[in-house]
């Protein structure tokens, strides 16, 4: 490695002065509502992308109107948590800076879409005011911690919960340049307050990703993560948790040096300041011995399997200065939102709605932002947000629940929840078209279509009540988590998707690649005789993912 | 033949050049020799060689290489045209001798989503193209396996087509910097090789010498382009059209075309029904002679009547009319003319089409053909005097391959100073107009004359005239510095005179140094408070009372160095 070259990003970074680059510049150039090609690597780090309408390209070329640049901003929101105070801040900012939409992401958070270079710092200083960030919310460094979201699933919940508060206060860079470049903060006189132990002036070679789950719930995901912290519960008390590194499902169409991989679980520690440390130091050696050269090889489960998971292992405990436990017992049964009303182990209700691919807006069908807007006004509730993109009205006491389930109901959140059939309300689809610059072919924008389409299929062979799980990305790099879905479809091109089948149900198996290129029809007929068959040679309790390989179809 | 030591000497160069360069040094002694032969002058004179540049893009990496290269082909004396490929008219493919096309390949070995008309078009066109000579750039990411494939293929339809590659196709992966460079470099070492060869043929004479005559003559052309360039959510409308003549062209920038429009179809026909007239009569006017449909189509003005007119049509029907201005097809229709009143009598009340002036926004030095205009629906609005019925929209309906005769009109005190002047440029709305006609100009110079071009609007996203052609201008160096304002975007009202003050010191100090300064646009209240502006800079950034600005600008337009163009 040491002939090949750092990659320009690795440039960048090194260069950028403590991520300011030449933002400042970028900000006030008039010609553009792009900012310069360095700086975009740059501004991830604060916590946002630039983006175009790509629906809107050529026609605007014809206008000689340069392509419409905007940004999308993505919040640090820590185990997805916002107050009802900072919820309605959110719906102002949306409309007069965004697009009205309130995006959730498949890592507990949200994102807003097309703000304009012009209201960047709007945007960010209303954040600011709400006690908001969007700092590493993107960007090569640690992202959104997420965790296992349901405060009903545990009597730890809210113990395990600020763990995720914790390591992102702890991994946060300590750069202040967010708060000069956007909120006009005076530039430290003294710049030592600002060195950084852990990114140093690197960074890390690329992305990275934290998050907690509570058994026997995998919601989050855990395994997809670079590091995953699996909560060890016994009789209510919280022990520990089992440390699993080297998750990530992001690859490239083509290449075979790229693969999706779960985390291993390499050990138990007990105290917080243990869990704390070997999270830290997870991150120290990814940042050591990462690749730069190849962003495509960047990644903490490739860094792993260069290593050897035992030399990893070596290399973490020589760091830490103690040895990790042997790992305890734990068991995933489910990966799901409770949707409807639960009450918690602290007594207090919580409504699941299904947002369906976590576009919170108000169409024909219902008025999701509106009634979220009014159950935020009534101060009565507090909301959460799940890694499958649904909103949790949560922390509601018994006395206001009528109140909060009339709202609810009058703008059809309850409706849509109650009615949406299975395998809708388990689907994930990433953004793709029209403002993800990656995408190869259309996700958000097309899988519920798809979904109308296979329903009746789904009826057909009576499994309509069947949780079967379907994922759509619109290219492989793994943002809605196809690869650990019983049906993951990825874009390969506009319409076309591959076809992996074989995911177990649970987030804990990996599927494999079935078929290439398949439009919409073929997908409906593959899908149709499989279904079928799977409807008749299933075994009691068996899942589709499961069937696929038993019958070594894949 | 020659001494040891020059021998040496050469053998040393040659040892230490790359093909390229040997290539370079014998087209160059090839002219020294032949130079020699003619004229006796062993000076070496620059003949630019004109090239165009295309580029496709996904992810910009292509643009930001054409940019690159455009800026490096000017500084190598080429005179390099970049477009991207789906603002290019793949027709004009066929014009083309030198062209240089910088595309990148998406995914599964397919073409950038804007690439694919001209993708489509190069392998249906079965137009073969002799003259054409042409090299690729392509860019890719190794990790698919068709990685350069778009590349690939644009060159094997360019050689079914029968064009030559002049250089094999430059594959790029991800790391596309180095490759590019080099690529370019051997673009360029080809051209210094034909320059130099080229530079001794005796230039042709040509007419630069000759006075200009200037008589008003009609010249066909045909509309090849009409697009509207604001965005779809703008409260502005308005067109860049570009007209195509058979001929060169004779205007400079800063002139106007007079447009004489035609009435629409449908309108004139209705009026020979209401009239109920033949309209293949042959009828002869005081000023003008045709057939009665020829002469509502294209002769006689229909539309907002003048009152004179309105009252002449009253006598002429015996109807009782307001004093008011109306279409003539309303006339007919309200107060219809008595059965044995012959319609030639109404045709002689009406008056001429008058011509309409639009200021040209290109340059002939660029296109000599063309002629390229800005029209906002404001200008409509305006020859019509606040009535846009049937007529108003004229121009932006005009579909393309729409013939349309129009004449040029001269503009004697609106002009480019010499090349080495710098200029200042206020042009707000269609202000700009002009001015994309002197940047062309200047860009096809090479002129080393500074230019600084204030341009002002609604709102940035949607009304940014002629955006990405600025920004190149820009990014190349043609422009040295641009500002933008755009009074929708902002609470306070933002307009090129605030932008103005803002570098006040900055433009006082081009004016200093000799520039012109221009303004186009609207008389009220844009070029006043322009005006205004420009005499505060002057007397705060020059020290100056009142009266010595005043004075101070008062020198320049006597020198002529402060021109106007508004409307």
């Amino acid at each position: 490695m040491a002939d090949k070259q750092y990659t320009a990003v690795e440039r960048i970074k090194l260069a950028s002065d403590g991520l300011r680059g030449s933002l400042a510049a970028s900000l006030t150039d008039e010609l553009t509502g792009a900012i310069r090609e360095d700086d975009q690597s740059l501004i991830k780090f604060h916590g946002m992308y630039q983006q175009d309408d790509r629906d809107r390209r050529e026609e605007r070329s014809e206008k000689k109107l340069e392509w419409l640049y905007s940004f999308m901003i993505r919040l640090r929101l820590p185990g997805g948590f916002m107050t009802g105070e900072q919820w309605l801040g959110m719906h102002h900012i949306a409309g007069e800076h965004a697009t009205e939409v309130i995006k959730i992401t498949t890592r507990q958070t949200i994102q807003l879409h097309g703000i304009l270079k012009s209201h960047i710092k709007p945007t960010l200083r209303s954040f600011d005011t709400l006690k908001l960030d969007s700092i590493a919310a993107c960007g090569d460094v640690n992202r959104n911690v997420t965790c296992s979201s349901h405060p009903m699933e545990s009597a730890v919940h809210q113990q395990v919960f600020e763990y995720a508060d914790k390591i992102s206060l702890m991994a946060l860079p300590k750069t202040r340049s967010y708060y000069e470049n956007w909120l006009d903060k005076e530039p430290l006189l003294n710049k030592e307050e600002e060195i950084d132990p852990l990114y140093q002036d690197r960074y890390l070679p690329r992305k990275f990703k934290i998050s907690i789950a509570i058994p026997p719930n995998n919601d989050v995901d855990v395994f997809s993560n670079d590091v995953a912290l699996i909560a060890i519960v016994e009789n209510n008390e919280l022990k520990g948790f089992n440390i699993a590194a080297g998750g990530g499902l992001g690859t490239t169409h083509g290449s075979t040096v790229t693969y999706p991989r779960l985390a291993t679980v390499l050990g138990f520690c007990d105290t917080e300041e243990k869990v704390l440390k070997a999270v830290y130091e997870i991150i120290t050696i990814q940042r050591d011995h990462g690749d730069r050269t190849d962003r495509k090889q960047a990644r903490l489960k490739y860094t792993i399997d260069r290593m050897g998971v035992e030399n990893f292992k070596k290399e973490l405990e020589l760091r830490c200065g103690f040895q990790l436990e042997a790992p305890r017992p734990f068991e995933f049964t489910e990966r799901i939102d409770h949707f409807g009303w639960n009450i918690g182990a602290n007594g207090k209700w919580h409504y699941t709605a299904f947002v369906e691919t976590g576009r919170v807006t108000d169409d024909k069908r219902a008025s999701f932002k509106t009634a979220f807007y009014e159950i935020a006004s009534t101060g009565k509730a507090n909301f959460r947000f799940t890694a499958n993109q649904n909103v949790i009205v949560s922390d509601v006491d018994e006395a206001e629940k009528s109140l909060i389930h009339e709202i609810l109901a009058r703008y059809g959140v309850i409706g849509v929840t109650e009615q949406s059939r299975e395998m809708r309300k388990n689907a994930i689809a990433c953004v793709a078209f029209n403002t993800c610059p990656l995408a190869l072919a259309e996700a958000q924008r097309y899988l519920p279509t798809l979904i109308t389409k296979l329903e009746p299929i789904l009826e057909k062979h009576r499994v309509i009540d069947d949780a079967i799980s379907i994922r759509m990305t619109g290219c492989p790099n793994g943002c809605g988590r196809p690869t650990l879905s019983e049906i993951g479809l990825i874009g390969t091109g506009y319409g076309k998707y591959n076809m992996h089948l074989g995911g177990d149900r649970n987030g804990l198996r990996l599927n494999r690649k079935y078929k290439e290129n398949l439009e919409e029809p073929e997908i409906l007929a593959v899908l149709d005789q499989l279904i079928g068959h799977y409807s008749v040679e299933r075994e009691q309790g068996e899942s589709f993912g499961d069937y696929v390989i038993r019958k070594n179809i894949v | 033949m020659i001494p040891e030591t020059k021998l040496h000497i050469l053998q040393q160069l040659i040892n230490t050049s790359s093909k390229e360069e040997i290539i370079w040094i014998h087209g160059y002694l090839n002219g020294l020799v032949s130079g020699q032969g003619t004229n006796g002058t062993s000076e070496i004179k620059k003949a630019v060689k004109k090239i165009s540049i295309l580029y496709g893009t996904e992810t910009g990496n292509s643009k930001k290489l054409a940019l690159q290269f455009t800026a490096a082909a000017k500084q190598h004396s080429l005179m390099a045209k970049c477009t991207a490929v789906e603002q290019y008219r793949n027709e004009d493919l066929t014009k083309e001798e030198n062209l240089f096309i910088i595309i990148s390949t998406q995914g599964e070995g397919e073409p950038p989503e804007t690439a694919k008309k001209f993708y489509d078009y190069i392998h249906q066109s079965q137009t073969q193209l002799p003259n054409l000579k042409y090299s690729i750039l392509a860019l890719g990411d190794s990790s698919y396996p068709l990685f350069c494939k778009t590349g690939e293929d644009v060159d094997a339809q360019l050689q079914r087509l029968g064009a030559t590659r002049i250089l094999p196709v430059q594959n790029c992966d991800v790391d596309y910097e180095q490759p590019a460079e080099t690529w370019f470099n051997r673009v360029f070492g080809l051209y210094a090789t034909e320059q130099s060869q080229q530079a001794v043929v005796p230039q042709q004479t040509t007419k630069n010498g000759e006075a200009k005559k200037h008589v008003k003559k009609n010249i066909e052309g045909v509309i090849t382009r009409s697009v509207n360039l604001n965005d779809k959510d703008s409260t502005r409308r308005t067109w860049h059209i570009e007209i195509r003549a058979d001929e060169d062209l004779d205007y400079d920038a800063g002139d106007s075309i007079a447009i004489i429009p035609s009435n629409r179809h449908e309108v004139v026909e209705r009026i020979i029904e209401l009239g109920k007239a033949d309209p293949n009569e042959y009828v002869q006017l005081s000023k003008s002679a045709g057939t009665i449909r020829d002469l509502l189509t294209n002769k006689l003005n229909i539309c907002y009547l003048l009152g004179s007119a309105v009252k002449k049509y009253a006598t002429v029907s015996g109807h009782e009319i307001p004093d008011i201005r109306m279409d003539l097809v309303d006339l007919l229709r309200i107060y219809p003319l008595k059965d044995e009143t012959p319609f030639s009598e109404v045709l002689g009340l009406l008056h001429p089409i008058a011509p309409r002036l639009y200021s040209v926004s290109s340059s002939a030095k660029a296109e000599p053909r063309e002629v390229h205009i800005t029209v906002g629906l404001n200008g409509f609005l305006k020859q019509d005097e606040q009535h846009y019925g049937l007529c108003s929209s004229f121009l932006g309906d005009l579909p393309v391959g729409t013939p349309i005769t129009f004449y040029v009109h001269r503009n004697r005190s609106f002009k480019l100073p010499d090349a080495t002047r710098d200029i200042i440029m206020v042009g707000p709305g269609t202000g700009i107009a002009p001015f994309r006609a002197f940047l062309q100009e200047r860009d096809v110079e090479a002129a080393s004359g500074r230019n600084w071009l204030f341009f002002g609007e609604r709102n940035f996203t949607s009304d940014f005239f002629y955006q990405t052609e600025i920004q190149q201008y820009h990014e190349t160096g043609v422009l040295q510095r641009v500002n933008v304002a755009f009074s929708r975007d902002t609470e306070k009202k933002i307009y090129v005179q605030h932008k103005m003050k803002e570098h006040g010191k900055a433009l006082f100090e081009w004016l200093e140094n000799g520039a012109v300064f221009y303004v186009a646009g609207s008389k009220v209240p844009m070029s006043h408070e322009v005006e205004e502006t420009l005499l505060g800079i002057i007397s705060e950034h020059g020290r100056k009372s009142e009266d010595a600005a005043k004075e101070y600008l008062d020198h320049l337009k006597k020198e002529g160095r402060y021109q106007k163009d508004v409307y």
